[in-house]
Order: structure tokens, then C-alpha cells, then sequence
């Protein structure tokens, strides 16, 4: 693949170049070449393809905090209430929901099982939630809770790359790809698509959630990490200093130059800039991930600790790096997979015990995006890859532990900010929550929902490999603008 | 106007200007398949208007007195007409397609109806047809055919660059290694072909050029998706290696590859070839289907297949028939029918596996399983002797690890079972018993030989056979459990002939792909070739030769290569002899201002090939300048440094690794644990693919994280801290013969006395600030690379490690020149 930078500063040109060139258009695309330059907005003269852009039209949200609960959180227990399956708990699961399925780990006859957990309606919207999620109750008007998710697949990793790249399988871009490929970001010292992991275990989509396919590179989240070097390889080595560095750099850019006078090579131009950069970033990112010059009352809001690698801090670096320009921030937290194997995916003890790491720092990054006047035009988006079942899991179902199995068809997602409405809830499931009823989301209309919230028509934001256009869509999806603000 | 597009303008504009006869397949396909094809073309299902613009036939009939095309007569063609229309109903293409036609290609389009609108197969499934050589007093024909088209393009050859750049271009396009200060004196008297041969029979070739198969073949040592175990198949990265040493012929590498197992009589080889397609993913996801993964895998092989071989994009045709090329979804399950028999089924295992012994062993070893197997057996036959002493060895409360053991261990006396009894006799008997010590030696002994000798496995490819052959269907819409007809196995045939004479088999699509009739295949291999040397390749989209690929920009030079490839008995090394003795790879690499902006790509090749090579290549580079890399080929895959990360897999281990030790943890890149969930950061930072599916072409990005590497990775710093540690020991005495030997061992060259002057001035700084500060000094000339001699002078060591890492980070340095 080209340099696009290379090119463009070898051609003088605008972003048009930039756009033309990191597509593997075929030579007869010319016309192609002009509309996307066109559907992407006026341009700006840069060379840098991390250059902040302007989307198709006027956007609602500027950035994207993802928060995506790795396993696939019961939504049953929190916010989808079905006081029939309540009824009906421990009778034997109708044939009519089992017939032709399979599940990821349950086989026979399984028992229905209704909630254990108590809930009630909160907010002027009357937002159904459980005991489970005190902190999210507080905070009932500010989001929109969407019941009738559904998507295609029960497995984890292909429920997780079908959320995160329109597709089940490795290969294509990320969401947060696409939204860098397509806008750019706002501050060039700071990666523009940051993946931040908590307790221990990256999802089981792998690298590829945050991953760019076939896309250039530079559009892939960066992994950041409040231990260790925030960014791989941003620390210097033991034994260099900050003015030695900076020697060290006025040399290589002294000889670089030289080099750059000789062959004439645009892309030596290009090296210079990205040591710069990379030394500015030694700044920057360490600055921005420390968050221990955070007033306690913060910390104390998200439960955050300086030093540990929580779901809590990761929340608040989320907010930090929002702040300072990232485009897109994408949080990855393991420990949702409720099958009821052990304690901790218990839907009663094991869930009040996870929400409780979790719903507290969610609420807080609302309040605090909101107090900051950045909730309005960043996106919030809080679920699983999928839902989990209205009857217990055939494995663990003569255990003490209650828990449900992978469930594909129905489950619901918490949006807020970022031009979504507040204090409403959309879709319904039937009365025993087996399958959407009314005003069902497939994942690919929730990626629709999300480009268009970034100011894109999924449709037109395109990269062409191996002949086609691809989209994050595939060829799906629509945009839902019953939540839309 | 971006460059590309103004070089493809120049060929419409030129063929307007002169009114020479257009070339349809060059120039009218593309704008049509661009724009028109999706939904006039081969796809029934999503074809309008029952027009067909793909086929000349239909898109010329007389349609009840009306021509989408009438030869000759522009104005009362619909296709013209449509196009221009303003009437948005009638528009062509359609508004909602968001596509417009410029009026350059319109212009085109008239051009060629009024010429009489001629028409063409795509260009690369035409056959080929060797083309003569220019006549321009170029000897090599590759130089004749560029100077042609240089001529053309108002440009010129550059001069030739120094023969010690030369060289170290040569090495490190053919070896991947530098050369050695030694190796550029010995050269540098020797003629240019000399030189090429001599890095080519170096076995850090095969090393080399295996690291680019390995990418398209997706070879891994993890079996992939969440859990990601390992997986034992490095004797195929092997079986690459000496394959490529070997130069053996290239149809016969695609047949071992695609069909090894299929052959008569197959070699050991042959059948560790095949497990070129046994690099799919194995999911091990609990709750996962089987046969699910098991279509996921051949579909993959489907895919990988057209993909690395004909540059054919098969997986649209998955789903639906292709709307851009002639491929329908019948066509792509009678591919995926020749790949279906395949025994392995996603399972575990990873059966079936071939297994590999050093010569003699296996018998040997089968002979000790039996040896085992009597003198385990000696143990169950009860000997009162043996005893002796079990009743004192309970009472001691032995430490026993084995669970049902030690229960019964820990049972009260009178609750013990009579079978746990048993098995704490049984075991004393085995383990204990002073008696029985000599029979204890003997199996042991033997159990010791087992282990010791346990063979390397490779997943390889093995047909079922009579009643367990599987049935295909087409699958619609692309969902494993939606079938429709049955299917037999058959190719494409629109994409090259079959030979009745090919078996109905994997082989016979083997045979098929490898056959000198194909038009694809020596194409796609010459042009990959191509985009090595040169950086580009002749056609810019190597991943896609059909309708939506880019045009080849030399493609009588391209055809003439690949007709040369195939007369010269597939030869591989030949071919790339040919290109790196060309005049065209003997150019200067240096750029000016004129051909940044006539060529930034450099695809008309007026000056030499320089771009940004692999992370892999980047850390073999440091660890052979620093003295670090080992020579050691083959075997087990290594783990050089790598951070730890602190997380887990999904459902699976650790993701961080123990380092290997000695100079295991020094081997070249390719040897480097291939994981597909965590692979190696430094080389995903330069655009390394994960290895989970086939990857034709590696994106060559430039980026601030990149700097991270080479600057902080530790495994650059431990370099930094060797090349320092050799300059001091090496390069005499002075700061400046120390300077001088870094260059020639990084950049085969003298420093320019301002170069000199640059580094010397940071040395001194440095130098004053490790004297200054001794533990400073200590952690940056040892750490990771460990102490430094008795006496050394570690404050002058860190200060040339600064230096060291300087020189390479050079721009220099990163991408040869």
C-alpha cells in the first residue's frame, strides 16, 4: 500500500489525495475517487491521515465512548422485566422456543427461570431496572435503554466481531476504524482510537474488535494501559533521559535531513515527523493516563484507584482522553459470561457483585461528560455482544448457582449523550422474553445508528479491497431514528 | 487531481488525442464494471432491465428497435444516453448509487461506440501470449520493455548507484540480512550477476522469501479464535525454507502444497507440504458446532486458494454469483466439493496428523512401546515379595500429589476401602518397593526412551475415502445449514480450461492451477514478484486480478514474465535473477522533484526500488549488525523478548511468554512464536498481519508508534547495547574508526565528515552525562542485555549505546536505499 502522507506531500495535495489513495481503487475509479472525496465533505489541506474530517453531514456526536461488557451480560436481571417468566419459573422450557435451536451449552428440556432480582420503573421516562444497578436508577433520564437488540450469532467471538466489524469472522475494520478512517481525530499528540482492557482477559473476538482489516493500519485502536508503558514502547528505556532523548532525536533528525537532501524521498520527510511526534507523545499519553492528579471527589465518584487497571479508572481515563481530543474510546471488561458455573456468575450475589464495579463508574462518566458539557456530543453505548436466556443452563442447573445461557435473539443495550435521547426505552420483548416483538435492532442497525450519530451515511463510508466497497454494515442495516434526540 | 488518476487520464486523453484504436478490455471494461456491472452483469438475482453489460451479445441486441450499444452511432445509443440524461428516473448509474461517470470516460465511451464498439475478454483471463521484446539496444528484456514506456512518459533511466550500495541492496532484498563488512569487500570487485548468485545460494534466502509464503498461506503456531491453543505445525515453515533453497520448480510447489498427499507414492515432504491449507483455525470455543468451523475452514481454503494462486476474489461468489466476474455460487461449491473431503473436522487434536521422525527412530521407538507394555505389565501380577514394607511406608504419610491417591491415603485406616487399598499397594508396588527395584528401573527406563523420542506432528490433509466421503451442496445465501443441489467438484472454466485428463480431485485442481494453460497463475506469481522487488506491482491490486482489480501498467512486460516464467520450467530463482540484474534494479535510488510528481510510486522504475521493509526484517537487521543473531535454522518456534501484557486469552492461558534462553532467544524473526490472538507487537506495529486468514499484501504504514520500536522496545535497545558493546571491541580506538565501523557494518558505507561531526557531538554529551551518573550509565549499557565485561567502561558503553541506536534509527538504516 501507498504512504498516503508520502503521497500526499509528494503531490502537494489536498486530503482528496489522501482519501483516492489509501483505497485499493482499481484505475477505473476515477468517478469513484471524486465522490468519495465529495461524500466525505469540503477539504482541508493536510497531509496526515489522522487529520480531523468532516463527515457527511452535520454530526451529533464528535466522539464514541464504547463500553463493552465482554460475555454478554443477563438482561433479564437488569433491565428487561418479564413478570410472566416470573410466574412461570422452574416449568419446563416450551418446545416451541427450543425446536431446531441449538445452544452454546444447554441440550433436553431446560427450566424457566424469571428473574430473582426485584425491579421497578425510574425516571420521568419510567425506565424498567433492577436492584442490580442502583447507579444506573440515578441516572434513568439521561439514556436510552434499547430492549430488542438481536444479532446472529451465540458464540462469543463471532457475536463479538459481528458487533465490532459487521462480521463474524477476522478481517474487516473495527467500528472505531471506521470512525477514525472517516473523521480523523482532534488531537495529533494522542492516538485517535484507544482501547483501554479490564480484569485481566481481552475479549474472545481478539485484537480484531479494535483491529483495522483491511484498512490502513494508523485507523487501529491503540492499547493503552494505566500499568506499565501506557502506550507499547512509549517509555524510554531504563537509563535514558528526557534531554539525552531529546539529543538523541536533534542527531537522527540532523542526519535524517541529510538523508532526505540526497534521495529526495517524501517519506523521509514523513520519518522525521513521526519521531517528533513519538516524543511528544512521551509526553502527552503519560500526562493524560495519570490520573492521580484527579480531585478524591472524582476518584471517589468512579471508585477509581490510581494504579490499578479497573473497569473504574478505565472509565475516568475514558473521560480524559474524550477530553482531550480522541475520537473514539473503546473499553473492553471481562466477567460477563453468567452461565452460573461458579459464584461470580451467579445472576443474584455474582451480578450484584460485578454491577457493583461497574454501574457506579458508567454513572459517574455520565455525570461527569455531563458537568463538563462533553455528554451532549460524545456517544456513550453500554452492552454485551449478545443476551442470555429466560431458562437456566442445562450444566449448571442442578448447582446451587443460577445462571442462563448464550442467547442471540433478544437483549438490551444502554445508549446515552451524543444526540440519543434521554429517559426512554425502545422495543419490547415478549412476555417471556424469548424473542423481540416490536421495534427490533439488529446489530448492524445499531452500527447504521452509530455512523449516522458520527455524522455518516454507513452506506457511503466505503473502502474498496479485493474489488469491492466494504462497509462496516456489510449490506445491511438501518439507521434507528426513533432514539435519536 | 491525485497521480494515479492523472496517469490513467494520460491513456484516455492520449487515445482521444491520436484516435488510436481503444482497447476495450484496458479501457472501456473497467468504466463499465466500475459503474454498470453490479447490476448488469453476471449476478441473475441482482441483474435490471434484463440487460447484461458484461456480455457482448446482449448489450448489443436490437431491443425492439432500441441498442444499449449500436456500433458506430454513439447519439442513438441508450448507454449513452442514459448516462447523459438528466432525468433522474432515467439517469445512469442511478442517483442512489452515489456514482458518476466523468466526462473523460464518456468521451471514451462515444470514442469507442463510433469506433464500432469492440469488444474483449477481461484482460487476465485471456491467455498468454509472449509478446516480442522491444528492440531498443536494452540486453535484458525486463530493461527493453520499461525503456520503452520510460520513452513514452518523457523519462529516463538514473544512473547506476555505487556498487556498495548495490550490495547491500542485494543482500538484504535477497537474504534479508545485511551484508558484512567482509562480504561488501570480498563483492566489491565482483560483477553484478556474481553477486546476485552469491546471496542467492545462501540459505538465509530460503529464511527470507519464506516469511512473505508464510503470509499468504496464513501459516500461525496457535490454532486461532478465543481459546488459541498451540498448534504444532512448524515443519511446514520448514518444509517452506528448504523448499525455496531448494528452487524447487514452482508448479510443483503449488501441486506439493495444494495436493501432496494425492500423489503416487508421496515423499515425507509431499505430504508436510499439504499443511499449507491445515493453517485454518481450529475453534475450540466450548458450545461451539464442529461442523460449522469445519465449513468455516474450507471455505477458507476456497478462498485462500483463488486468492494466492489465480488473484481471484472467490468469497463474493460464496454468498451470491459474482456480480463483477464470471463466477456463480454453483461454481464456487464445486470448487469447495474438490476441498471437502479433507478427514480433519475442527477438532481438538487437529487430527489427522503426519508424524516425523529423525531416520530409524520410529521403529526403534515402536519397539521400546512394546518393551513398556511387558514390563508395565510384570507389575499387575501380585508378588508377595514386592510387599514388603507397604505397611511402614502408609504409616510414614508418604506425600502423594494424585487426588484419588491421596484420599485414600488420608482414609482413616478402618474406613479404607479394599480399592484403595489396592491402588496405595499398587502404586508402592510401582513407585516404592525396594524388591522390586530392578523391574522399576527397566520400565521407567523404557518410559524415559518414549518420551524422549515422541515425534514432531504436522496437521497435513487426507481424503476420506469410500462411504465417510461427504456430499456438498451449495449453500445458500452463504449459511452452512441452508443447502441446495448437490454439487460435483469442477472449476470456474471461464478462468482457465480443464483438462479432461486432470483426476476429479484436489489434485486435479491442483493440476488445474499449475497447469501452463492457466492464465493466472504465472501472472499473479510474476506480478507478486514483482511488487517485491519493485515495491508496486505491475498491477497495483495483487490481491485481484478480476474485472475490479487495478489494469496492469505494463502488461506486455507483465505477460512477457510470465511466459518466461512458465517456459523456463517454473523457475523461481531465475526469474528474480532476471529482475535483480536488470539496469531498472541497478538505478540509483535516488528521487527529484520531476518524478515525485510524474511517478511517486515508482512504477515506471526511472530510478531504483526503496520503500520500508517488515518489522520482521527490521529486528533480523539490529540483531546482525549488533553480532547478536543467531545462525541456527529450523525446529520448534522460539519467544525472543516480548512485554508482558498481563492479560489472558478468552478462555484460554496466559497471553505474555517465558523468554527463551541462549541464542534461541536471538533467531531470525520467522522463528518467532506465531501467535494469532497475541502476536508479536513489534511486528504487528510494521503491518504484520495476525495470520488468521490470507493476507496477499501488507500495508506499509509509517507511523509515531513505529518510532516506539526501534527506539524503546527492549529487543532494539538490547541491540543498541550490542552494536555499542562490538564498536568498542572492534572498531579501534578512536571515537572516529568506532563511527566509521558502524557504518560500513549498518550501512555499507563511509560517514560524510558533517555525518561524523553530528554524532561525535552527541557522543560527548553523552558521555559526560553517564560519567556523571554511574547508575544511569549502568542500567543503559546492560539492561536487558545483561553485565558487561570485567573493567568495562560502562559510562563510555551507554554513551555509545545512545549512538548505537542512532545509527539505526537513520532513515538510512530502516529503509535501505
Amino acid at each position: 500500500m501507498l504512504n498516503p502522507i508520502r503521497e500526499a506531500q509528494l503531490s502537494l495535495q489536498t486530503r482528496r489525495t489522501f482519501l483516492s489513495s489509501v483505497g485499493q481503487f482499481s484505475l477505473g475509479a476515477i468517478a469513484l475517487h471524486a465522490m468519495k472525496a465529495d461524500a466525505l465533505g469540503a477539504s482541508s489541506s493536510n497531509d496526515n491521515p489522522l487529520a480531523p474530517r468532516k463527515p457527511h453531514f452535520k454530526a451529533k456526536a464528535k466522539r464514541v465512548i464504547y463500553l463493552h461488557m465482554s460475555g454478554g451480560p443477563p438482561n433479564l436481571d437488569i433491565f428487561d422485566y418479564k413478570p410472566e417468566l416470573v410466574k412461570r419459573s422452574a416449568e419446563d422450557c416450551p418446545d416451541s422456543f427450543l425446536k431446531g435451536r441449538t445452544f452454546a451449552f444447554t441440550t433436553g428440556v431446560p427450566k424457566l427461570m424469571g428473574t430473582p432480582r426485584t425491579f421497578k420503573q425510574y425516571g420521568q421516562g419510567g425506565l424498567w431496572m433492577s436492584d442490580a444497578v442502583p447507579n444506573f436508577q440515578k441516572i434513568a433520564d439521561e439514556v436510552t435503554i434499547v430492549k430488542a437488540m438481536h444479532t446472529d450469532q451465540f458464540n462469543h467471538a463471532p457475536a463479538e466481531l459481528l458487533l465490532f466489524t459487521g462480521h463474524n469472522r477476522q478481517g474487516r475494520p473495527s467500528l472505531g476504524s471506521w470512525a477514525t478512517y472517516g473523521l480523523g481525530t482532534e488531537n495529533q499528540d494522542l492516538p485517535g482510537f484507544v482501547t483501554m482492557i479490564s480484569n485481566g482477559v481481552q475479549p474472545s473476538g481478539g485484537q480484531g474488535c479494535w483491529g483495522s482489516g483491511f484498512i490502513p493500519s494508523v485507523f487501529q485502536g491503540v492499547q493503552c494501559r494505566s500499568k506499565g508503558d501506557p502506550v507499547l514502547f512509549a517509555n524510554d528505556p531504563p537509563g535514558m533521559t528526557r534531554d539525552l532523548r531529546r539529543a538523541t532525536l536533534d542527531a537522527l533528525k540532523d542526519l535524517n535531513q541529510r538523508q532526505q537532501d540526497e534521495l529526495g524521498h517524501a517519506e523521509t520527510v514523513t520519518r522525521i515527523a513521526q519521531y517528533e511526534l513519538a516524543f511528544r507523545m512521551q509526553t502527552s499519553v503519560p500526562e493524560v493516563m495519570d490520573i492521580s492528579k484527579e480531585k478524591p471527589a472524582t476518584l471517589e465518584a468512579y471508585g477509581a484507584k490510581p494504579g490499578e487497571s479497573s473497569f473504574a479508572n478505565n472509565c475516568l481515563l475514558a473521560r480524559r482522553l474524550v477530553e482531550k481530543g480522541v475520537r473514539f474510546v473503546h473499553l473492553f471488561d471481562w466477567g460477563w459470561d453468567f452461565h452460573g458455573t461458579g459464584p461470580k456468575e451467579d445472576i443474584r450475589g455474582g451480578l450484584t457483585a460485578k454491577m457493583a464495579a461497574t454501574d457506579k463508574p458508567v454513572a459517574a462518566l455520565i455525570n461527569d461528560l455531563k458537568e463538563r458539557g462533553l455528554l451532549e456530543d460524545t456517544l456513550i453505548v453500554w452492552g454485551g455482544e449478545f443476551g442470555r436466556t429466560p431458562f437456566r443452563e442445562g450444566r449448571t442447573a442442578k448447582s446451587e448457582v443460577l445462571g442462563r445461557d448464550h442467547y442471540p435473539d433478544c437483549f438490551s443495550i444502554m445508549m446515552a449523550g451524543g444526540g440519543v435521547k434521554g429517559g426512554f426505552q425502545f422495543g419490547e420483548t415478549d412476555e417471556m422474553g424469548f424473542g423481540g416483538v416490536k421495534d427490533k435492532v439488529h446489530v448492524h442497525d445499531l452500527q447504521a445508528t452509530i455512523m449516522h450519530l458520527l455524522g455518516f451515511d454507513h452506506e457511503r463510508l466505503t473502502y474498496r479491497f479485493q474489488g469491492r466497497d466494504y462497509r462496516l454494515t456489510d449490506v445491511h442495516g438501518h439507521v434507528v431514528r426513533e432514539i435519536l434526540a | 487531481m491525485p497521480p494515479k488518476a492523472i496517469l490513467f487520464l494520460g491513456v484516455f486523453v492520449g487515445a482521444l488525442c491520436s484516435a488510436e484504436p481503444i482497447n476495450f478490455s484496458r479501457q472501456i471494461r473497467p468504466i463499465l464494471s466500475e459503474n454498470c456491472i453490479a447490476c448488469h452483469g453476471p449476478d441473475e438475482k441482482a441483474r435490471k432491465g434484463k440487460l447484461r453489460l458484461d456480455d457482448e451479445q446482449d448489450t448489443k441486441r436490437d431491443r425492439k428497435g432500441d441498442f444499449v450499444v449500436l456500433p458506430g452511432k454513439p447519439d442513438q445509443s441508450e448507454l449513452i444516453k442514459r448516462i447523459e440524461s438528466t432525468d433522474p428516473d432515467d439517469v445512469m448509474p442511478p442517483p442512489k448509487q452515489h456514482k458518476t461517470i466523468p466526462a473523460a470516460q464518456l468521451a471514451l465511451l462515444k470514442e469507442w461506440i463510433k469506433q464500432g464498439a469492440p469488444w474483449g475478454r477481461h484482460w487476465s483471463y485471456e491467455p498468454v501470449a509472449r509478446p516480442s521484446v522491444p528492440k531498443n539496444g536494452e540486453t535484458n528484456p525486463v530493461d527493453a520493455f520499461l525503456a520503452d514506456r520510460q520513452k513514452k512518459e518523457g523519462l529516463t533511466w538514473s544512473a547506476e548507484a555505487p556498487k556498495a550500495i548495490l550490495i547491500r541492496r542485494l543482500a538484504l532484498d535477497i537474504t534479508g540480512l545485511p551484508p558484512t563488512p567482509e562480504e561488501v569487500a570480498k563483492l566489491s570487485g565482483a560483477k553484478h550477476e556474481e553477486i546476485v548468485s552469491a546471496f542467492l545460494a545462501k540459505p538465509a534466502y530460503g529464511e527470507h522469501w519464506a516469511r512473505q509464503w508464510l503470509d499468504l498461506a496464513r501459516y500461525a503456531d496457535s490454532a486461532g479464535y478465543p481459546s488459541d491453543p498451540g498448534r504444532e505445525i512448524w515443519a511446514y515453515r520448514d518444509w517452506v525454507v528448504k523448499a525455496l533453497n531448494q528452487n524447487q520448480r514452482f508448479d510443483q510447489f503449488v501441486i506439493d502444497q495444494l495436493a501432496g498427499d494425492l500423489l503416487p507414492n508421496p515423499t515425507e515432504d509431499q505430504l508436510i507440504a499439504t499443511a499449507f491449507h491445515r493453517n485454518t483455525m481450529t475453534q475450540n470455543e466450548g458450545g461451539t458446532s464442529d461442523e460449522e468451523f469445519r465449513n468455516a475452514a474450507v471455505i477458507d481454503r476456497v478462498n485462500t486458494t483463488y486468492a494466492v494462486f489465480m488473484g481471484t476474489t472467490m468469497a463474493c461468489a460464496q454468498c451470491h454469483t459474482h456480480k463483477y466476474d464470471p463466477i456463480t455460487i454453483t461454481e464456487y461449491f464445486r470448487s469447495y466439493a474438490f476441498l471437502n473431503q479433507s478427514a480433519d473436522s475442527d477438532k481438538k487434536d487437529e487430527v489427522p496428523l503426519h508424524e516425523i521422525y529423525p531416520p530409524g527412530v520410529k521403529a526403534q521407538r515402536e519397539q521400546w512401546m512394546k518393551d513398556a507394555a511387558v514390563a508395565e505389565a510384570v507389575f499387575k501380577k501380585p508378588n508377595p515379595a514386592w510387599v514388603v514394607g507397604f505397611d511402614e511406608w502408609l504409616t510414614k504419610g508418604p506425600k502423594l500429589t494424585d487426588k484419588p491417591l491421596k484420599t485414600a491415603l488420608d482414609a482413616p485406616q478402618d474406613k479404607r476401602t479394599k480399592a484403595q487399598l489396592k491402588l496405595l499397594s499398587d502404586y508402592y508396588v510401582r513407585n516404592i518397593s525396594p524388591a522390586a527395584k530392578a523391574e522399576r528401573t527397566l520400565a521407567d527406563d523404557l518410559k524415559k526412551k518414549i518420551a524422549a523420542s515422541k515425534p514432531v506432528t504436522v496437521p497435513i490433509m487426507q481424503d476420506l475415502t469410500g462411504e465417510k466421503r461427504r456430499k456438498t451442496f451449495v449453500q445458500l445465501r452463504g449459511n452452512w445449514q441452508a443447502l441446495g443441489d448437490p454439487v460435483d467438484e469442477g472449476v470456474p472454466t471461464h478462468l482457465a480450461r480443464w483438462d479432461e485428463s486432470f483426476p476429479k480431485n484436489r489434485l486435479g485442481l491442483a493440476r488445474w492451477i499449475a497447469s501452463h494453460d492457466n492464465p493466472l497463475t504465472a501472472r499473479v506469481t510474476m506480478n507478486r514478484l514483482w511488487e517485491t522487488v519493485f515495491g508496486v506491482g505491475i498491477v497495483r491490486t495483487s490481491e485481484e486480478f478480476g474485472s475490479q482489480g487495478d489494469l496492469p501498467v505494463h502488461p506486455e512486460l507483465l505477460d512477457w514474465l510470465a511466459a518466461e516464467f512458465v517456459e523456463s520450467g517454473w523457475d523461481s530463482k531465475k526469474m528474480l535473477s532476471l529482475l535483480l540484474n536488470s539496469r531498472a534494479y541497478r538505478q540509483s535510488s535516488a528521487s527529484s522533484a520531476k518524478l515525485n510528481e510524474l511517478d511517486p510510486d515508482n512504477r515506471f522504475v526511472a530510478r531504483g526500488p526503496r520503500f520500508r521493509p517488515s518489522g520482521e526484517m527490521l529486528r533480523d537487521q539490529a540483531l546482525a549488525v549488533s553480532g547478536l543473531l543467531s545462525a541456527k535454522m529450523y525446529g520448534a518456534p522460539v519467544r525472543p523478548i516480548r512485554p508482558n501484557m498481563g492479560l489472558s486469552i478468552a478462555f484460554g492461558g496466559s497471553g505474555d511468554w517465558m523468554t527463551s534462553t541462549g541464542e534461541d532467544r536471538y533467531r531470525r524473526s520467522l522463528y518467532t512464536d506465531t501467535r494469532r490472538s497475541t502476536p508479536y507487537p513489534s511486528f504487528a506495529t510494521f503491518d504484520a498481519p495476525n495470520r488468521e486468514t490470507c493476507v496477499i499484501r501488507r500495508g506499509r504504514s509509517n507511523t509515531p508508534l513505529q518510532a516506539f520500536v526501534t527506539l524503546n522496545d527492549p529487543v532494539f535497545v538490547e541491540t543498541s547495547q550490542a552494536l555499542a558493546r562490538r564498536l568498542l571491541k572492534e572498531g579501534g580506538t578512536t571515537d572516529e574508526t568506532r563511527l566509521r565501523f558502524a557504518y560500513s557494518l549498518c550501512l555499507s558505507r563511509e560517514p560524510e565528515a558533517n555525518e561524523l561531526a553530528t554524532l561525535k557531538t552527541l557522543l560527548t554529551k553523552s558521555v559526560a552525562q553517564y560519567k556523571a551518573d554511574a547508575a544511569l550509565a549502568l542500567k543503559m549499557a546492560t539492561d536487558p542485555l545483561g553485565p558487561t565485561e570485567k573493567g568495562a567502561d560502562v559510562p563510555t558503553l551507554a554513551a555509545w549505546t545512545a549512538v548505537s541506536s542512532v545509527i539505526m534509527n537513520l532513515d538510512e538504516f530502516l529503509m535501505r536505499r
